[in-house]
């Protein structure tokens, strides 16, 4: 496992970030994590890079306890809103980051300016930072976090501030990496772009994971068929433990699984309900499998509804 | 988009992180833009010392008169600075000499030969003949001064004259080791337009001291100093804040040597710093007034240990407040208090030395023996009036200071070398050659202070999360 969290607890004073969270993570994932502010997603980071001690819990990285110096040799991070020193040029910057982090002086200097070419910083590595736009410096916060080819990436919020094409380039060169076998953690709000990104992911709330799995099992709990017949069903058609939901059209239905069902158990019941339907003498026209958005299973369960 | 091929060599060592922290940190020490508004002004400083004219007034037949007088006494050995003029009635040894006929080989400036004529006058039979060896050895030799050497001697005087007390030699004397510090100059600014000194202007060394003084520990480095304060009291500030320390603390290397790399860095930019501004003061010194005298180079150790118990301060106070401005007003404090401490002590020692010396003749003074004036004797304080070193305030002072950095008797120790290089007397020159004063106790308790703060701005950085 890349992370491997037990139990894991942090305090600080009387408010409690993090409450008993287990985590494992497999190598090559990409992985999402999400909550809302103050959930404790920065906490669990901060604890897996080594910056925070944890109160009580066991964390390790790449199979050694966390914060050695051993695992930050191939840890890379990005941190929200961070705040890169403004009498640097990205050059110096990343000459800066690399010494200390053990790159010899050619190849830090040949890393740096492959990835400030990749990145679209290219011919502006004499510039201070401080003349930057915020999405160049988040390209730049981007390069350092990759400078020394990490084997585990932790970014928080990797595309805020940058426009859509570099959003775009960003989510490529993730998944490119990931392709590379690098383990991709991911802090962010954009729901919508950890559902294109993320393999596997986790909610927190109030300091505890309320739901971890993969993006298809998370918005697979709550699924629903769109179904459209040649004319509007009978009443008392046998519906096989689905709610139906009328829409504007007459033959077209809604069939919802409520609840927690499990995937076998919705198909059967779909089997059943289109059997009754056929006796009934209503003819299928079309059916369509539909998903509920990470953003919809997101805001019933970070913001307190019913964990899937 | 292609990502670069990810096959990067790591290896963290100590030597290649300590040298990255320094570049960063003269990156971010050039990166300030007062530095080079106030470094103008420091140039502006020197620029105006340069157009300074130190030049010798006329006055050698003083000179080659004071050192006729000054054989009355034995003053071999005598310590001027310390030994009151009782101690010279001791030594008269029943002769008086006169100079007269004095002439110089050229112009009468200080570099200049002399001839002239000795007249001793003594008790007969009492008092024995002088030799040459003897009047060439003692003439021009006042204590540890040498104002003139005699290059050649030659007794004129009778047989008959010899037996009734009086002896006359022809002498031809070159200028003396210390001559030219004492002799009177000129000191103008502004190509001559600005005068400095009197019309009867003032011994050449101590218009150096004060220019050195002026120039190196007195405004120009204080000013050098508050800039360098003001620059790096935002160095761990900014080191530290959110968003900017993760980025350092989540590299292979202990926190402690983040903030030691941090203090070294700007450490050896302000030693170089100090450098030029002494060496510069040196330089100046030797192009006005020719002397390449190397007692003014301790002034940059001196200034050094003092920045760098400023410095420890300013990182202590960045590391627990995070706040520029906490960490600039604390240091500024810090020195605030440090300098009243420094000078109330002062003020202790020379109560004390005072006090010792009621009713003595004050020191020796050169300068006032080249005015006419006679020493005072030390006057006993006013009636009623209690001795500063006696009062509650002089106790706790010495109390205080006693656990404070000594970072005063840094800048006396300069003063004390100075004064020596120069042949400079005056009232502080007691004060000066005191024992409360040594680099033992200067630098020692400076540089313990300095580990301190320093140790407990690593420790407290290394615990806390950030």
């Amino acid at each position: 496992m890349v992370v491997s969290v037990k139990r894991l607890e942090k305090r600080y004073g009387p408010t409690l970030a993090l409450g008993g969270v287990s985590l494992e993570v497999e190598p090559g994932t990409l992985f999402g994590l999400l909550g809302q502010n103050g959930a404790g997603k920065t906490t669990l980071v901060k604890i897996l890079l080594g910056l925070v001690a944890p109160t009580a819990g066991e964390a390790a990285l790449l199979g050694r306890p966390v914060g050695t110096s051993s695992a930050r040799r191939e840890v890379g991070y990005l941190p929200e809103d961070h705040r890169l020193p403004e009498y640097h040029t990205s050059a110096s910057l990343l000459d800066l980051y690399g010494a200390l982090q053990g790159i010899p002086r050619r190849q830090r200097r040949r890393r740096a300016a492959e990835l400030l070419d990749l990145l679209g910083l290219g011919g502006r590595e004499r510039l201070r930072i401080r003349g930057y736009s915020k999405g160049m410096k988040q390209r730049l916060g981007l390069a350092q976090a990759l400078l020394h080819a990490p084997t585990v990436l932790f970014l928080d919020e990797p595309t805020d501030g940058v426009d859509p094409v570099g959003r775009k380039e960003i989510r490529d060169l993730l998944l490119e990496e990931r392709r590379r076998g690098v383990t991709v953690f991911v802090n962010s709000h954009l729901l919508g772009e950890v559902e294109q990104l993320c393999d596997r992911v986790a909610i927190l709330r109030k300091g505890q994971i309320v739901v971890a799995g993969t993006v298809a099992d998370l918005t697979a709990a709550k699924a629903s068929w769109l179904v459209g017949f040649d004319r509007a069903p009978p009443a008392g058609l046998d519906t096989a433990g689905l709610r139906l939901e009328a829409t504007d059209e007459p033959g077209i239905l809604r069939l919802h699984v409520d609840g927690a069902a499990a995937e076998a158990d919705a198909s059967a019941a779909l089997d059943r309900f289109l059997a009754a339907a056929g006796a009934a003498g209503l003819r299928l026209r079309h059916l369509r499998r539909e998903r509920a958005s990470l953003e919809e299973r997101y805001l019933e369960i970070a913001g307190g509804g019913p964990a899937a | 988009m292609t990502p670069p091929a990810p096959r990067v060599p790591v290896h963290p060592s100590t030597p290649r992180a300590f040298a990255a922290m320094l570049r960063d940190t003269w990156r971010e020490f050039l990166d300030a833009r007062v530095l080079y508004l106030l470094l103008l002004a420091i140039v502006a400083l020197f620029a105006v010392a340069l157009t300074g004219r130190i030049e010798a007034l006329p006055g050698g037949k003083q000179y080659l008169e004071l050192a006729a007088r000054a054989m009355a006494a034995d003053l071999s050995g005598f310590d001027l600075a310390n030994q009151p003029l009782t101690d010279v009635a001791g030594r008269l040894e029943g002769a008086v000499y006169q100079a007269t006929g004095a002439e110089p080989e050229g112009a009468d400036l200080p570099g200049s030969p002399w001839r002239l004529t000795l007249t001793r006058t003594f008790v007969p039979l009492v008092v024995p003949p002088a030799g040459d060896a003897e009047i060439a050895e003692r003439f021009g030799r006042i204590a540890d001064g040498e104002l003139w050497r005699v290059t050649a001697i030659e007794e004129t005087g009778s047989d008959w004259a010899r037996r009734v007390g009086s002896q006359t030699w022809r002498l031809e004397v070159a200028p003396g080791r210390d001559l030219k510090m004492l002799w009177m100059h000129s000191f103008t600014l502004l190509g001559g337009t600005l005068p400095m000194t009197g019309e009867r202007g003032a011994p050449l060394g101590l218009e150096v001291l004060i220019l050195q003084k002026l120039l190196a520990t007195g405004i120009g480095g204080t000013i050098l100093l508050l800039v360098c304060v003001a620059v790096t009291a935002a160095f761990v500030p900014n080191m530290v804040r959110k968003g900017t320390l993760e980025l350092l603390l989540v590299r292979p290397i202990q926190r402690w040597q983040l903030l030691v790399f941090k203090y070294i860095g700007a450490l050896l930019l302000v030693a170089g710093l100090l450098g030029l501004l002494v060496g510069a003061v040196w330089a100046i010194t030797w192009i006005l007034a020719g002397i390449r005298s190397a007692g003014i180079l301790l002034a940059l150790p001196s200034l050094l240990v003092f920045f760098a118990l400023l410095l420890a301060v300013s990182v202590l106070a960045g590391v627990i407040t995070r706040s520029v401005t906490s960490a600039l007003l604390v240091t500024v404090a810090y020195w605030a208090v440090l300098f009243i401490a420094g000078q109330l002590h002062n003020q202790v020692v020379e109560s004390r030395i005072r006090e010792e010396s009621v009713g003595k003749p004050r020191p020796m003074r050169f300068a006032d023996t080249l005015r006419g004036r006679a020493p005072e004797p030390q006057a006993a304080p006013r009636p009623g009036r209690t001795p500063l070193h006696r009062t509650t305030l002089g106790r706790v002072t010495a109390a205080v200071y006693a656990v404070l950095p000594h970072t005063e008797d840094l800048d006396n120790l300069v003063d004390r070398q100075l004064m020596r290089d120069y042949a400079v007397s005056g009232p502080f020159r007691a004060l000066m050659e005191s024992d409360d004063f040594s680099w033992q106790s200067g630098v020692g308790l400076s540089l313990l202070h300095t580990v301190a703060y320093l140790g407990l701005a690593c420790a407290i950085f290394s615990r806390r999360d950030p």
